[in-house]
């Protein structure tokens, strides 16, 4: 029965691009109650892997990981296939000087913003760290481009460039997003990300998140001072 | 036949409205006051036929609102009991002739015909009026007159069509004048009292006011935020890349559609791709006309920035230029927010009347030859005033210099209004070169209308561009790299001041040049010429000392018209503001003490002027307003007193954390030195 619902369970987060590892597999099934219909069963084992640490709970086909000379910078350009499945570590607005990202973090810390001119009161609505409310603030402040640090189940940590402005993609988003990568083209070992290349499949890294959010402010103004 | 008394809101407007009423009114001494007179004529008001007049006026507000004997010494009573202290309105002491003037006049008078300037305070400065002369003859009939300049017709007009007084202003600004008592009083003995010992004195019985206002105090909030701004900037490279592409003996030059970014790395890709696609393939060509819109009519907020940006002036000054030249008769009304004239009126009698200048009679001339345009409509209307505009021709050499300047402005300004737009063909040309986008912007000038009367816009052809087909692809002949640097904001120039006040709700029009001069005059910030030297700011006295401790908002009107400050710093250029330490050291001392409305901020004094407006438009009542507002800041002062030693901390390190400072050397010897012997 178990072996069953392993497979069941396989099946449907391989066709998502993702392939646990039999040890996650066999302790999430160990995890579940027995008479829980399968649907529910499968969303909440997705639900899960999509919150693990990829380098950890998957273990990948080669395909969907980068090539290992992924990081050589000698390569003008190269056409990667995919699928890849990756998690997002970083991600920086590079349209925007870090000191100005300082300056409005520090009005939103105060309960301020502009509009145009006019200094506005904002009250912060509760909760909406889960749903990524800010996500949506943030997108209406800035269309990048941003410089993102991505990660696949290897471990391999690899720059990406979002030049078009991609749904999802901000200094918003949570830390620890998997993405499915297909068709990129890498150049000098950064990942040229399109629109129609990029699927967010969603989930976080709660720690990684926590800790990127607390630290933000001061990540900005150090490499502010240290590149001023 | 009747007797008519009629008070003006200042000695000029009563002599000028006398003689067009009265042809050469005989003019009488008031007994206790030098400047006010009593002008006595007969004339025929409609509604009342021929009647004998008695032409007076006041100097603004005539009563002052103060708190009970008890309280008004430093020490009586403690500052939180001012938010409900009793109050008393009397006669201030230097009203008193001015008072018992209106008041044996009236007792002659069966109808009182008040013509103090139309707007919320005018309509205060009315009610006093009637209060004493009611006093003296309680039967009196009470008239008010309507009218936006002194110029004959007008006058005339509104002569034949009294109307009656708004009480719902006056009381508006009964409640601003309670509430600035009130708040004013209570935070300045409070701030004083606890902070007076930390700064220098220039001895016992001088001790330095450290005055409250609910106008000034974000007004120095935005002064000292841009300052604080600029102190931590950070400069941080950019990069990035520009092409040229000779065509048809053109160097075109393309910019960048993302302008610059702040990753090198990812600069230096973006360009490899770009060199690797070779071609630049044209997406947009576009060639199609443009316009410059000719200015909207012209307010106040608007007249003080330009004043402050093109006239060499302060805004303070422009204003009391504006005042002397609408009391001369030669503008309309200086403090409006309305940026639309009324279909109804007559522009082109006005333009008529510009006809014979030596520099823009031509332009004049024009207009009335069939070059005339209904002015555009801006968004405001006051219902009180049209915007500012010209009424009668004055030859400049009639003019002293500043109210020249703002005269030539204002009937610049109209002449453009009434112009029009100009016309000019604009090209457009877009690349996707590599994955980029890079475009070229041309303009072609076709015809310049109203800037030819209106120097202050500047709108020019530039290099005109190849013709370029879409589809079209070419090797560009550069295709460059580039980086730069972010550079800090400048300090907060005046105009930039102004333009934060309106937004976010600090003072009326007619009032934020008082507060930007206040918060000067309280060496809470020095104003210099942008860019410029140290700040030579000029010696205006010292604060009052002592006193009684009542920091308010606005003071009275007193002070206009006559007696305007005379500030030695404004000239030359625009004036930026830099705070003092003891600016400084205020507004980060009420951000600690950590409201989440600190008084450094506009929000609450925002809010109040929307009551404000409220209260005239009958849906609040005064009673309502002030005890709203008094509510939610005895909360803010009740949250300072607890926490009154994070104010003080931040007031003795304020002097050590800003005497680096190259720039604040000298506030800090005004500071130290010069306060000590002033």
């Amino acid at each position: 029965m178990a072996n069953n619902l392993i497979a069941e369970l396989s099946q449907h987060l391989n066709a998502r691009h993702l392939y646990p590892t039999a040890a996650w597999l066999q302790s999430f099934v160990s995890t579940t109650r027995p008479n829980t219909p399968l649907p529910a069963l499968k969303q909440t084992a997705l639900f899960r892997l999509l919150a693990t640490d990829i380098t950890t709970s998957l273990s990948p086909p080669p395909s969907t990981v980068f090539p290992s000379d992924v990081l050589n910078a000698n390569i003008q350009s190269r056409h990667v296939a995919g699928p890849i499945l990756c998690q997002v570590l970083d991600i920086e607005d590079i349209g925007l000087s870090r000191w100005s990202q300082v300056e409005s973090i520090e009005a939103k810390e105060r309960g301020e913003a502009t509009k145009g001119r006019e200094i506005v009161r904002v009250v912060e609505q509760e909760n909406d760290y889960e749903n990524g409310s800010g996500a949506v603030a943030a997108a209406i402040q800035s269309k990048g481009p941003f410089k993102l640090l991505l990660q696949d189940a290897k471990g391999a940590k690899v720059y990406a460039l979002d030049l078009r402005g991609i749904e999802g993609i901000s200094t918003g988003m949570t830390m620890g997003v998997k993405l499915v990568l297909r068709n990129v083209d890498v150049r000098r070992a950064v990942v040229m990300l399109e629109p129609g290349q990029v699927q967010l499949l969603g989930g976080k890294m709660e720690a990684l998140d926590k800790a990127w959010k607390e630290g933000r402010k001061e990540r900005l103004m150090n490499a502010a001072k240290a590149v001023g | 036949m009747a007797r008519i008394l009629c008070v003006a809101e200042k000695p000029s407007i009563a002599k000028a409205v006398a003689n067009h009423l009265g042809g050469q009114a005989r003019a009488e001494n008031v007994r206790g006051n030098q400047y006010t007179k009593n002008y006595k004529f007969d004339y025929n008001f409609q509604r009342w036929g021929q009647c004998s007049v008695t032409f007076t006026s006041v100097a603004g507000h005539i009563q002052q609102l103060d708190f009970h004997e008890r309280y008004r010494k430093w020490n009586s009573c403690h500052p939180s009991e001012l938010f409900e202290a009793p109050t008393t309105i009397h006669i201030a002491d230097d009203k008193k002739a001015i008072a018992s003037n209106i008041e044996s006049q009236a007792g002659y008078a069966s109808i009182l015909f008040i013509w103090t300037d139309c707007d919320r305070e005018g309509e205060h400065i009315g009610s006093e009026i009637r209060d004493i002369a009611r006093k003296a003859n309680p039967n009196m009939q009470v008239w008010r007159a309507r009218f936006s300049n002194i110029e004959r017709a007008h006058i005339i007009q509104a002569a034949r069509n009294p109307v009656q007084l708004d009480d719902a202003q006056a009381n508006a600004v009964a409640a601003r004048i309670e509430l600035d008592l009130r708040l004013g009083a209570a935070f300045t003995r409070l701030q004083t009292l606890h902070l007076q010992n930390m700064i220098p004195q220039r001895g016992e019985d001088q001790r330095k006011v450290i005055s409250y206002g609910s106008c000034q105090f974000p007004t120095l909030g935005f002064v000292v935020d841009r300052y604080l701004r600029v102190r931590n900037f950070i400069p941080e490279p950019f990069w990035y890349i520009r092409l040229v592409h000779e065509k048809d003996d053109i160097n075109v030059k393309f910019s960048w559609r993302r302008g610059h970014v702040f990753d090198r790395m990812a600069v230096i890709i973006i360009y490899e791709r770009c060199l690797l696609a070779k071609l630049a393939r044209v997406t947009k060509m576009s060639k199609k006309p443009t316009k410059k819109w000719k200015p909207l009519p012209l307010t106040t907020v608007e007249l003080q920035k330009m004043g402050s940006t093109f006239l060499r002036m302060s805004s303070q000054d422009v204003m009391t230029a504006a005042e002397a030249l609408y009391t001369k008769g030669w503008i309309s009304y200086p403090r409006t927010e309305t940026d639309q004239f009324d279909r109804g009126m007559d522009l082109r009698r006005i333009i008529e009347r510009q006809q014979q200048d030596n520099h823009w009679g031509a332009f004049a001339q024009s207009l009335m030859n069939g070059g005339f345009n209904q002015p555009r409509n801006g968004r405001n209307n006051d219902k009180a005033h049209p915007p500012i505009h010209p009424v009668n021709y004055v030859v400049p050499t009639q003019l002293n210099d500043k109210e020249r300047r703002v005269y030539e402005f204002v009937v610049r300004r109209f002449l453009a209004c009434c112009s029009e737009d100009a016309v000019g063909e604009a090209t457009d040309v877009e690349l996707d070169y590599g994955g980029e986008m890079f475009h070229a912007h041309g303009l072609t000038v076709l015809a310049r209308n109203y800037l030819d009367v209106y120097p202050y816009d500047r709108w020019e052809s530039s290099q005109n561009l190849p013709q370029y087909t879409v589809g079209e692809t070419f090797e560009p002949t550069e295709a460059t790299m580039h980086d730069g640097k972010t550079t800090a904001p400048g300090y907060l120039t005046e105009p930039e001041l102004i333009a934060l006040m309106d937004v976010n709700g600090i003072g009326t029009d007619a009032t934020m040049a008082e507060h930007i001069q206040k918060i000067q005059d309280r060496e809470y910030v020095m104003g210099r010429p942008k860019g410029g030297a140290a700040a030579g700011h000029g010696g205006n006295g010292g604060d009052r000392g002592g006193g009684r401790g009542r920091g308010r908002g606005r003071g009275g009107r007193g002070g206009r018209g006559g007696a305007a400050a005379q500030n030695g710093a404004a000239a030359g250029g625009v004036q930026e503001f830099i705070p003092t330490t003891l600016g400084i050291a205020l507004i980060e001392g009420y951000d600690n003490v950590g409201f989440e409305t600190s008084l450094s901020k506009p929000f609450l004094r925002k809010e109040m002027e929307v009551q404000m407006k409220a209260i005239c438009e009958g849906r609040r009542t005064r009673h309502d307003v002030v005890q709203q507002n008094l509510e939610q800041y005895r909360a803010v002062f009740i949250r300072t007193l607890q926490q009154i030693n994070v104010l003080k901390a931040v007031s003795s390190v304020g002097e050590s954390v800003v005497d680096e400072v190259a720039n604040m050397a000298q506030a800090i010897r005004k500071y130290v030195v010069e306060a000590n012997h002033g």
